[in-house]
């Protein structure tokens, strides 16, 4: 089954510059990511799966090739958003 | 018993103390009011026979419906939870004042007012520097070698945070240096992280990077949800607002060379 992930709870997300910061009020952690991840984050307010993500960076910023390397960033960075305690996978 | 009526930052404050020795702090740094007409912020009664002297710094907040409660081994405070009327119960002088900083810290996090940051901090001109940092480095050492310049705090400061600007207001919660009398408020003109170092070093940090780095600059609060985000609402206001940078600094005064 491919992985879909969505936001695990309610978090107060602010962009400063370009970075945004994740502040995750159950655990009282903060998070911070640079701006492709906070386009990630936003788009993960509906569950997406790391085609969908990767589809929509690449349309986003006009990427033609590479699109392997652009998944592999993309499935570091859900699963790094999964060991933060941001994201959960709702296949489970 | 004792009544005294003080100001902290822009906020009247009632003070009923049953111990004339505990009283007599208020003589030293902190601004006293003749006029019983005002309308107070906050009121708080002091008693002295509790706990025992300072063990550490862990504090435990609890709370209930209409009450919140603040233990350290050292003081207890019981405080409504809109911040209007305050019990606090002390060890002694050192236990009273880290009881009232712990309650206004709160108190100015609740009414979104601002920040109470440890730090201290020095005017030059009509601006006025931030150097914060954990105990240990170099706050008291960083006020010292400021003189002459006025300081507004030797161990916390108090920032207000508005929507246009951001203020400083002369602390009353001092390490060593006593307070000069200054009343009116001056505007923060940037915030230093200290670092002590060989060499004399100043870089600008990112606003997320100055949020994360500031967040345990910030006195204690008690942890719920709404109060971390205001926090956050206020730091963020903060760092849109006044630059932050790394300060790697000296033992000696020529730090000042690179803010002024």
């Amino acid at each position: 089954m491919i992985k879909q992930y969505i936001h695990k709870g309610n978090y107060d997300a602010t962009e400063l510059d370009g970075e945004w910061i994740i502040l995750n009020t159950d655990d009282y952690t903060v998070t911070k990511i640079n701006e492709v991840g906070g386009v990630c984050w936003s788009l993960l307010n509906e569950s997406q799966t790391a085609d969908t993500l990767t589809q929509s960076l690449m349309d986003m910023y006009e990427i033609g090739e590479n699109e392997e390397q652009v998944k592999k960033d993309v499935e570091e960075f859900l699963h790094n958003l999964v060991e933060c305690g941001l994201i959960q996978n709702v296949n489970r | 018993m004792k009544e005294i009526i003080t100001k902290i930052g822009d906020h009247f404050i009632h003070i009923i103390c049953d111990s004339n020795k505990l009283a007599e702090m208020f003589n030293v740094n902190f601004l006293t009011i003749n006029n019983y007409n005002l309308k107070f912020d906050l009121s708080i009664t002091i008693k002295e026979g509790y706990g025992v002297p300072f063990l550490d710094y862990k504090v435990d907040i609890t709370k209930n419906n209409d009450q919140i409660v603040f233990r350290r081994a050292d003081y207890l405070i019981e405080v409504d939870c809109e911040y209007k009327v305050a019990t606090i119960l002390v060890n002694n002088g050192l236990a009273l004042k880290h009881a009232l900083m712990n309650i206004y810290s709160s108190f100015i996090v609740y009414r979104n007012w601002g920040l109470l940051i440890h730090s201290s901090s020095a005017m030059e001109k009509d601006n006025v520097h931030v150097f914060a940092g954990q105990s240990g480095a170099g706050k008291s050492t960083v006020a010292k070698l400021s003189y002459p310049r006025v300081l507004l705090s030797d161990e916390a400061t108090l920032v207000k945070i508005s929507p246009n600007n951001v203020t400083v207001f002369n602390s009353p919660f001092r390490s060593e240096i006593e307070a000069d009398k200054l009343e009116r408020e001056i505007t923060l003109d940037s915030l230093n992280l200290l670092y002590q170092s060989h060499l004399n070093k100043r870089n600008s940090l990112t606003k997320s990077e100055a949020i994360l780095r500031l967040m345990n600059k910030v006195f204690a609060w008690q942890h719920s949800q709404e109060e971390t985000k205001n926090i956050m609402k206020l730091l963020t206001n903060l760092v849109n607002m006044v630059p932050v940078y790394e300060l790697h600094f000296q033992k000696n005064n020529t730090f000042w060379e690179l803010i002024s």
